[in-house]
């Protein structure tokens, strides 16, 4: 059956310097049998002026909105509107100075009557949140409103008010307006014209590819119009806020993280169904509030088709020599890497260490300098013989040169791909690794323990000896080389191709859409209910019923008298390609 | 996936040989330090380690993101007894003395800064009035005629130049009040004597541009006014100054609000005492009369609404201004209508005012009470602190 996706992505999709650019292109142009409307708030100017990716024919629509830019929309209120923001916002805030979502509830065993707080709080902050976007679509705009003195007031009397937090007691002014002009920033999703029912609300389901600011058009639209929503989060946006958090004075930051964690735990609440990408982000959500019935593991998908090659003849490589691929950055710990292969070559003196990669802005060029000193101090050049020119056992390299033309090069290299990260998320290399039918050593980061499954060797991080044994141990045993390679290689193209990703999000639209339909009630010209209008052939893939019918969502909001909205029929895409 | 790979070593973490044991973490070879003798409380070690994170933190999943960055997994938590990094960053977090912490006073806000640039624009409609002015004392006829025009249009630029940048830039550039302001002015310069002639049967023929004659050209309080450019400026940028000083430093709305008053009536003193002396220097230098009330009241009135308009609120500004024009322009309509016949009764209040204030009467009335009304306005508004956050916002 058909199913109409509105694809809600910020600083993503459609643009060509988008985050997550590559997996929603592939999804989408995965399922052409479903049509997609997609949603994109823009991150800042130069992602508008570059302009978007190629759209497939599925794509009907593209709104765009940039959250980065929100002038004043100069509309004024009354006295009584005035009022009614005032006790939601005051009440949005008086949650936030309760703390965050994630303190009280949760695995710590914390005793019932402080959960049912902890809930109440949530209540309160779901229902201050839904009051003000209701408002802002009332009166058209709420970033007036959201930037003024009424606005600081309340946060003042928020913190001020028994039982807040002891950090939000402690606010002073700057850090009031710092609040307010975060939490401005946070709700301009809320100004958006999204949620009539020509926008997200003639939607069967709305997919978020992010938590934080995509997620939460997806949450209104779910509240208006009942629109079930899917939440993809590859990385968690509540641990990136944490990790993120601007140098502010501990009332700015506790209260921003007890927005942050009560917006993540209404969407996690709110959601029909919630991907994480990876074991990590999973236990992240779960600890954050989401039931663990709703989650579903869907792992990102990779392009398996140039390692094939690489993958299905793994002998060519030269026995003696380790590779690493990727991003150079702290954060890689080369340093550790370096320190390792020096123990590695005490036991087997021929071994070389190909590090592959570019580096990653000025901190990344500065790492490299660092450990291309350290490896010059550590390794002295060697040559073959009296008369041949030395050469440093460490070679720094990056894709593109003539050795290493791409990047299945780069892993065909090797006998053994080492991966010596202290953080990862989704550790990319390690898969392309596996793709390559490499051997792999890594460290115990991140979610790299359920990406490799059996089919590596695992150390501790920050352990070089530990790192060092494992290859050794790995560089000794040509065959089980060979063993690890092939595993690896298996379980890769079995859980981290594009095809399973794809195949995975149809079964949950499928899924989402066949127990949480979105029920609409069909008009015909003149206004009135349609019988029939929505056949059960409907329902069988392809599209049956008249293009011309009119629905709208049953218990959404009214629709304007005269002008009931096609719900199935396609407007043109909006704005230029 | 397992058929296959029944026979294959698992290598996962613990099997091989040497790559997993209890030195693992707390021995990172020769590189390590010796106080690793974690003994019976290892959290606490790793408390130690990690002090600065546990004391920045505001709640456990900071701490358990932050360990997470530094490597510590599931895995390593389970060392410290603990089933995940969560359990962990929570026995942390409570375990972290609070109480003593004495919170480091806040870092003061970035203050704007004097830049040569605006204050030298500020200084080019003052001195190019000035020219302007000399201009037309040397010159007769028709080349006075291209010199004041050429004057007048040099000021215009030269303004809005100044007024593009610096602490007198407008937030919010829809709500244009060139026009209005271009009245009060030019009243300034030429109202006087056309009411003048207009209460006494006249203009007989247009403004020569000497500051004699039957429609005389009153140039000092239009060269006071862009001479004040400079004080405008610098009052703003004391007032902006000193209310993000105060701004750091209040802990309360209320207790702002009320350090901000005097800064602002302050600010708005001093504007007014440095545009006074420079009116009297003009007058002195031209040897015209005085017109301390017109321009100093006109003077207040451009000073607020300028200082309004920087802080976005330009909706008062521009009302305020418009009322003031227009009861200008009505009172000389008023004189000349009063010439048709059976409307002699139209110039009767304008005619007492003139009879008891003289000329000034009217300019003084309008641009006085225009610039009370913005006054009380900017004392409700401009000591808001969302009125003066709006500049720290990128």
């Amino acid at each position: 059956m058909l199913v109409r996706i509105g694809l809600i992505a910020e600083g993503g999709y459609p643009y060509v310097s988008g985050d997550a650019r590559l997996w929603c292109d592939r999804l989408v142009r995965g399922l052409g049998q479903h049509e997609f409307d997609i949603y994109a708030l823009s991150r800042n100017e130069r992602q508008e002026d570059e302009g978007w990716v190629p759209l497939p024919p599925q794509v009907s629509r593209v709104r765009t909105a940039p959250l980065w830019a929100a002038e004043d929309d100069g509309v004024v209120y009354g006295r009584r509107v005035r009022r009614r923001f005032a006790e939601y916002y005051g009440e949005l805030v008086a949650a936030l100075c309760a703390g965050g979502a994630t303190g009280a509830s949760g695995a710590s065993g914390v005793a019932g009557a402080s959960e049912d707080a902890s809930a109440t709080e949530a209540d309160r902050f779901g229902n201050a949140l839904y009051g003000l976007a209701e408002l802002a679509r009332d009166e058209g705009g709420l970033v007036g409103a959201l930037r003024s003195e009424a606005a600081v007031r309340a946060l003042e009397r928020a913190c001020r008010a028994p039982g807040a937090l002891r950090t939000a007691r402690e606010a002073r002014v700057p850090d009031l307006l710092a609040v307010a002009a975060h939490l401005e920033r946070a709700l301009r999703p809320l100004s958006l014209d999204w949620y009539e029912d020509d926008g997200l609300g003639s939607v069967d389901l709305c997919h978020a590819t992010s938590g934080g600011a995509a997620a939460l058009p997806g949450l209104l639209a779910h509240h208006f119009c009942g629109v079930p929503l899917l939440l993809t989060e590859y990385g968690v946006r509540l641990r990136t806020h944490y990790l993120a958090a601007p140098e502010a004075s501990a009332a700015v930051r506790s209260l921003l993280a007890a927005l942050h964690g009560r917006l993540a735990a209404e969407t996690y609440a709110r959601a029909a169904l919630i991907t994480p990408g990876n074991g990590h982000a999973r236990r992240w959500q779960e600890r954050c509030g989401a039931d663990r019935a709703k989650l579903r593991t869907v792992y990102p998908g990779m392009d398996a088709s140039p390692f094939a090659e690489v993958g299905e003849a793994p002998e060519g490589s030269d026995p003696d020599s380790l590779v690493w691929v990727g991003r150079i950055e702290p954060a890689k710990d080369i340093v550790s890497l370096l320190h390792a292969f020096a123990e590695v070559r005490k036991e087997e003196p021929k071994t070389r260490l190909r590090i592959v990669g570019a580096p990653s802005g000025a901190e990344g060029a500065a790492y490299l300098g660092h450990c291309r000193a350290l490896a010059a101090q550590l390794f002295p050049d060697e040559a073959e013989g009296p008369h041949t020119v030395g050469d440093n056992p460490v070679s720094f390299e990056e894709i593109g040169g003539p050795e290493i033309p791409t990047l299945a090069d780069a892993y065909a290299s090797g006998a053994v791909a080492v991966l010596s990260s202290v953080v990862e998320g989704f550790p990319i290399g390690l898969v392309e690794a596996m793709f390559s039918g490499r051997a792999t050593v890594s460290t115990d980061v991140g979610a790299v323990v359920e990406v490799i499954g059996g089919t590596g060797l695992v150390v501790p991080p920050r352990n070089p000896r530990a790192l060092a044994e494992a290859c050794v141990a790995l560089l000794r045993d040509p065959e089980r080389r060979a063993r690890l390679g092939a595993a690896a290689r298996a379980r890769a193209l079995e859980l981290f191709t594009v095809e399973q990703n794809v195949a995975a999000f149809h079964g949950i639209y499928l899924e989402i859409v066949s127990r949480t339909p979105v029920r609409r009630l069909a008009l015909d010209e003149a206004g009135d209910p349609l019988p029939f209008a929505v056949p059960a052939e409907a329902h069988v893939p392809g599209r049956w019923t008249e293009r011309t019918a009119r629905l709208v969502a049953r218990g959404g909001p009214a629709r304007p008298p005269g002008a009931p909205v096609r719900a199935t029929a396609l407007p043109a895409a909006e704005g230029a390609l | 996936m397992s058929s296959g790979l029944g026979g294959l070593d698992r290598p996962g973490a613990p099997t091989s040989p040497g790559t997993w044991d209890e030195r693992s973490e707390p021995t990172t070879g020769p590189r390590s330090t010796p106080t690793r003798r974690t003994g019976a409380d290892p959290v606490k070690a790793l408390m130690h380690r990690h002090r600065d994170l546990c004391e920045r933190a505001v709640d456990p999943l900071e701490i358990a993101a932050g360990l997470e960055a530094h490597g510590i997994s599931d895995r390593t938590a389970s060392r410290f007894l603990h089933r995940d990094v969560f359990s962990l960053a929570e026995e942390m977090y409570a375990r972290v003395s609070r109480g003593a912490e004495a919170a480091p006073g806040p870092a003061p806000l970035a203050t704007p800064r004097a830049r040569a640039d605006w204050i030298l624009l500020t200084l080019l409609p003052g001195v190019l009035c000035a020219a302007a002015v000399t201009a037309l004392h040397l010159t007769h006829g028709q080349s006075r005629l291209i010199a004041a025009a050429s004057g007048a249009l040099a000021v215009t630029l030269a303004l809005r130049a100044a007024l593009s940048r610096g602490p007198l830039a407008p937030t919010d550039r829809r709500h244009p009040t060139t026009a209005r302001v271009s009245w009060l002015v030019g009243y300034a310069l030429l109202g006087d004597g056309l009411l003048r002639a207009a209460a006494t049967g006249g203009p007989d023929a247009l403004p020569t541009g000497a500051a004699e004659g039957p429609w005389p050209l009153t140039t000092a309080p239009v060269l006071a006014l862009t001479l004040s450019c400079v004080p405008a400026a610098w009052c703003a940028h004391l007032l902006a100054v000193r209310a993000r000083r105060k701004l750091s430093s209040s802990r309360a709305l209320a207790e702002f609000a009320t350090s901000a008053k005097p800064l602002l009536l302050g600010a708005f003193t001093l504007y007014l005492c440095a545009l006074a002396a420079l009116l009297a220097i003009a007058t002195t230098a031209l040897d015209q009369p005085s017109t301390y009330p017109q321009t100093l009241t006109l003077g207040a009135l451009l000073f607020l609404c300028r200082l309004l308009t920087s802080h976005g609120f330009t909706h008062a500004p521009v009302l305020v201004l418009t009322a003031a024009a227009s009861a200008e322009a009505t009172a000389l309509a008023a004189l000349f209508a009063a010439r048709l016949p059976g409307c002699a009764w139209l110039a009767t209040p304008v005619q007492a005012l003139i009879d008891t204030g003289g000329q000034a009467a009217i300019p003084t009335i309008a641009c006085g009470t225009a610039a009370l009304t913005l006054l009380l306005h900017a004392t409700r508004t401009l000591t808001r602190a969302s009125a003066h956050a709006t500049q720290n916002q990128p």
